[in-house]
């Protein structure tokens, strides 16, 4: 039970990561390769701020305000300087795919030059723990959960109730039919960007405190991250929650009965069975 | 109202539009006739800015749109309801038509434009909380003119409203189309390749062929045979 927990903490903080890149993707099918660096940058940011001496709870505060701040930045000044023109060639989508490869090397040879090699992380909210009926579970585990299954909320109430985010779901369904009822279609890639990479800088914070962080490991979330929006069908969010959960999970009970030398082996098999059995996604042909 | 002039526009090399000029008064319901292929959807495309043109100019009131972005000319009062209807097919009845009241023209009269939309067609009220990819083909069409309607459109340009439908079906959308004009003021530039229901709405009619106006008559003047050999 306890590894449930553990599974289901590791499944929401992969939803949380990769939500960011499925809406990316959904809207403007630009597939992100820095997906993963850019929620590394996120839990830099925060580092950042939570080393300046501020106490941690006024500290995680501002770091993740912080960390919100630039990336919005970011993803707004991204599309607008340079994917927007990408898109606007023949050939978009290879050229926004080597172009974000591109990028992902070189944010990680910047973080690596900025922070250096070494293992950082977020402190632990908290290190107590509590004992359920099943036994003890770390209180900090619970609340990454809690933490993450809001942000999951949060983004998914955005989508649903907020104009802007109503007019993001519209261009995902169809860009000529959201040109005719009015919308600007630029601006809504472009708040896209914003949106998508502030919830994934705030993704990463969660990451860093609950693993670690260094300038590498962007690598590692990307590939989950793509992992994750493949097996739930590339755009869907619900079905990348899903998938999230269950690898999230898969991972949890690969590391107690195998170790965890087995979990990069059974991401990458149940990805390809998944390819094989369903490549159209598990929640294709369902409701977006 | 709507003054083309001299309008170019195509795909890439191909040019469609020849320097193509005509006009329609405030109130009018002007239909296009012409064989496929020969510029009607395409010049409809470049007044809403879907697929700008290459030269020329289009005034709205005086004012040139030619240039603006689609969203832009959708604030100016035109609509454009393609011939593929362009619905967002995973979103509901509902959903489609709040989002066609996106921009600040629309969204003020939100609640009045969707009452009168619910009473162009009632079936959309039945049908508001359903998914667009359910919707018959019919229904489909009627969402499509419903929310084209919701940003508080002066102008409507419908490319073949009635294309595929069952005779009723095509009653039904001519109907409204009338009400829509009739009731409602808006002006109608409309596509239509059935002469028997373009004569029926408009008063007006305009004959394409290799993007240019091969001639324009007014619907109580115009000979069938004219129009046939037109189409060969």
């Amino acid at each position: 039970m306890a590894t449930v927990v553990s599974g289901l903490t590791l499944g929401s903080l992969y939803a949380a990561m990769a939500v960011g890149l499925t809406i990316v993707y959904g809207v403007s099918h630009v597939f992100n390769f820095a997906h993963g660096h850019v929620a590394v940058l996120g839990a830099y940011v925060a580092w950042l701020v939570l080393g300046t001496g501020l106490g941690f709870g006024a500290g995680i505060v501002a770091g993740s305000a912080a960390a919100v701040a630039v990336m919005v930045v970011f993803g707004w000044g991204l599309y607008r300087l340079a994917i927007r023109r990408l898109l606007t060639r023949d050939g978009w989508q290879f050229a926004t795919l080597l172009f974000t490869l591109g990028l992902a090397i070189l944010m990680q040879y910047l973080l690596l030059q900025a922070f250096g090699p070494r293992v950082k992380s977020i402190p632990t909210f908290t290190d107590g723990s509590v004992l359920l009926w099943f036994g003890r579970v770390g209180i900090h585990q619970l609340i990454v959960l809690l933490l993450s299954v809001a942000l999951i909320a949060a983004v998914g109430l955005f989508l649903q109730r907020t104009a802007t985010g109503q007019a993001m779901r519209a261009v995902s369904l169809s860009v000529p039919g959201a040109r005719i009822v009015g919308i600007n279609v630029e601006r809504i890639f472009a708040y896209t960007f914003a949106f998508a990479f502030a919830v994934t800088g705030l993704s990463g914070i969660l990451l860093g405190s609950t693993v670690f962080m260094t300038p590498h490991i962007g690598w590692e979330w990307m590939i989950k991250g793509f992992i994750i929006i493949t097996f739930g069908g590339l755009g869907r969010i619900q079905g990348a929650v899903v998938a999230a959960f269950f690898l999230g999970l898969v991972e949890a009970f690969v590391t107690l009965y195998a170790g965890s030398l087995w979990i990069w082996p059974a991401w990458l098999s149940l990805f390809v069975i998944a390819l094989m059995v369903r490549p159209q996604g598990i929640m294709a042909g369902r409701a977006a | 109202m709507l003054e083309v002039t001299e309008l170019r526009g195509g795909y890439g090399d191909l040019v469609v539009l020849h320097d193509l000029s005509l006009s329609v008064g405030k109130g009018e319901i002007v239909a296009l006739l012409g064989p496929n292929g020969h510029g009607k959807s395409t010049l409809l495309k470049a007044i809403s800015g879907v697929h700008p043109a290459t030269g020329g100019s289009i005034l709205l009131d005086g004012e040139q749109l030619r240039g603006l972005p689609a969203h832009e000319i959708v604030e100016r009062g035109i609509a454009y309801i393609s011939e593929e209807r362009d619905l967002f097919t995973e979103m509901t009845v509902f959903e489609n038509l709040v989002l066609g009241a996106y921009g600040p023209r629309g969204r003020p009269h939100l609640d009045r434009n969707l009452q009168r939309a619910y009473e162009l067609f009632p079936r959309l009220a039945d049908r508001r909380s359903q998914r667009c990819a359910t919707l018959s083909g019919g229904e489909a069409r009627m969402v499509a003119i419903a929310r084209g309607l919701m940003s508080g459109a002066e102008v409507l340009l419908v490319d073949e409203p009635s294309i595929g439908l069952s005779p009723a079906l095509k009653r039904t959308v001519y109907e409204a189309i009338r009400h829509i004009n009739d009731d409602l003021g808006i002006t109608v530039l409309l596509v239509e390749q059935e002469l028997e229901y373009a004569l029926d709405l408009a008063a007006r009619v305009y004959v394409l062929k290799h993007g240019r106006v091969l001639f324009e008559r007014s619907a109580a003047e115009i000979e069938s045979t004219e129009v046939r050999e037109a189409y060969f």
